[in-house]
């Protein structure tokens, strides 16, 4: 182990590590791939079947409606949720080698956004199937996943370097991201159901707020909200600038915990 | 290039940890209290002391995984590496990923790691199953990995760490055999052991610690005699043993 690993040294073996992650994540499993994309596939049937088939709040777009809110929202919960336990799980190496902390949260995010990639490609082609028509307001798309990118990494930092100080909010963070799901309006149009008052309440919830600008930018093919966009790319990166500024002050307190 | 005079020193270097966190609290464990000692380029320093005396904490500390609480630690060196049975290993890749992903952690590109692999993978013996993962080898076979791939990349200071009676009796045989070869030319290394006949033959200082302090340390024929006499007035667990009679006992 090279002390202080250097910068070269550390995307290298970040991006053979990556490589190596997620060939063999395919492996595991009967199906490998195929569950990248299973998994949404089964959230967005149970919420359609209790949704639309027996609520019978049924309207022409809600299959596309659930596919933009569960496929955006599973992969925030995902991301956050291994996050969280990405120091905890590297136990080993941590004890082994004198590498940069951030390079656990950062390996996991980086993992689960190349697997998002195909479930996006999946997505939109649904979509066209649906007979969804894609709109010059979709270039803006991009700008929507980067600014969703750039939060998911700065939840994902933070649960990662916290976890490790108090276990215990292992367990609030699987429950915030279960609520996190019933308070983003995945199933239900904030319009819809808030009163105008709760509304900007609801807004001010990140993911209910990008949600609801993949919502406008696919479905509506309107714009997106820059305003919006912008508040939460700069409040991320804000976070992430101070995570990694935690990460390197608490760099080797992360090997004395491990080892507690 | 100039040689340094010292690789390694370390001035009153102490580290605590707790065992434990929460309300029921945990223990204070002060691992090393107070060790003073440096490392030569091209000598063999031997550190024994009995189990839990702090000797693999110390290691760890040299590596700059465990940050000092006091004293001073100046390395003169860039590459040192950490030879030990519970290596960083991932379960879930095969045995040829982590090998690549070792030797990058030890300052190779993954070029030179994948020229090295066929090498590495010959000294283990792990030719029929290196394209496996690595959960399915057994303990000696992760041993023998993390072994060869230690032994095969090049360092300024290796720290070994009780690996020297890893796999079955013909690949030790051959592990030792590297070991010397490679002590002898001129590889400044700290070698952690239980064997006191492997200490004797490699080493050309030794440094006893107990209790989180050095006790003794100076010529190995010395040292290793006082630390002898003293196992065997105390209890306790980690009285240094030959492997070989370790094996035995385990046959019996």
């Amino acid at each position: 182990m090279l002390l202080a690993i250097n910068t070269r040294q550390f995307w290298a073996v970040f991006f053979t590590k990556l490589g190596f992650n997620l060939r063999s994540e395919v492996s595991r499993t009967y199906l490998g791939y195929v569950w990248w994309l299973l998994e949404p596939i089964l959230w967005v049937t149970a919420l359609y079947v209790v949704f639309g088939i027996f609520l019978r709040s049924r309207s022409d777009d809600l299959l596309v409606f659930l596919v933009c809110g569960m496929v955006t929202y599973s992969w925030f919960q995902r991301s956050v949720s291994n996050s969280s336990r990405s120091l905890a799980q590297e136990k080993g190496l941590i004890n082994q080698v004198a590498i940069q902390k951030i390079f656990f949260p950062l390996l996991t995010v980086s993992q689960d956004t190349v697997k998002q990639l195909v479930v996006f490609t999946a997505m939109f082609l649904f979509l066209l199937y649906m007979g969804i028509r894609p709109d010059l307001s979709w270039l803006t798309l991009p700008l929507v996943i980067m600014t969703q990118w750039l939060l998911i990494l700065a939840a994902g930092m933070v649960c990662a370097g916290i976890v490790p100080l108090i276990p215990d909010l292992r367990f609030l963070i699987s429950t915030l991201l279960q609520v996190g799901m019933w308070g983003s309006g995945i199933f239900y149009s904030y319009e819809d159901v808030l009163i105008q008052q709760h509304q900007d309440l609801f807004l001010m919830n990140p993911m209910a707020n990008l949600i609801k600008n993949y919502r406008q930018v696919i479905i509506d093919g309107e714009l997106p909200d820059w305003g919006a966009l912008a508040t939460i790319s700069l409040s991320s990166a804000a976070v992430i600038v101070v995570m990694m500024l935690v990460f390197r002050r608490l760099d080797t307190t992360y090997a004395r915990l491990a080892i507690q | 290039m100039t040689v340094p005079e010292t690789l390694l020193e370390l001035e009153h270097v102490g580290f605590t940890y707790s065992t434990g966190i929460g309300f029921y609290g945990g223990k204070r464990v002060e691992a090393l209290r107070d060790i003073s000692f440096s490392v030569r380029p091209g000598e063999t320093l031997g550190l024994i002391g009995r189990n839990g005396c702090g000797k693999s904490t110390l290691l760890r500390v040299i590596t700059g995984i465990f940050r000092p609480d006091r004293g001073r630690l100046v390395r003169h060196c860039d590459r040192i590496s950490l030879l030990a049975l519970n290596v960083g290993f991932d379960p879930n890749l095969t045995g040829s990923d982590n090998l690549v992903i070792s030797c990058m952690f030890l300052g190779a590109s993954k070029k030179e790691a994948l020229t090295m692999h066929d090498e590495i993978v010959e000294f283990a013996e792990l030719e029929d199953y290196i394209a496996q993962p690595l959960k399915t080898y057994s303990s000696g076979m992760k041993a023998r990995l993390g072994f060869s791939v230690g032994l095969k990349m090049q360092a300024d200071l290796l720290l070994v760490d009780e690996v020297l009676g890893v796999g079955d009796a013909s690949f030790r045989t051959k592990a030792k055999h590297a070991m010397k070869a490679r002590i002898s030319s001129d590889q400044a290394v700290i070698l952690v052991s239980h064997n006191d006949v492997a200490i004797r033959s490699l080493c050309d200082r030794v440094i006893w610690l107990e209790n989180g302090e050095v006790r003794d340390q100076g010529d190995t024929d010395r040292v290793m005699a006082d630390y002898l006499t003293y196992v065997q007035t105390v209890k306790g667990v980690g009285r240094p043993q030959n492997q070989d009679q370790i094996a035995l006992k385990r046959k019996v």
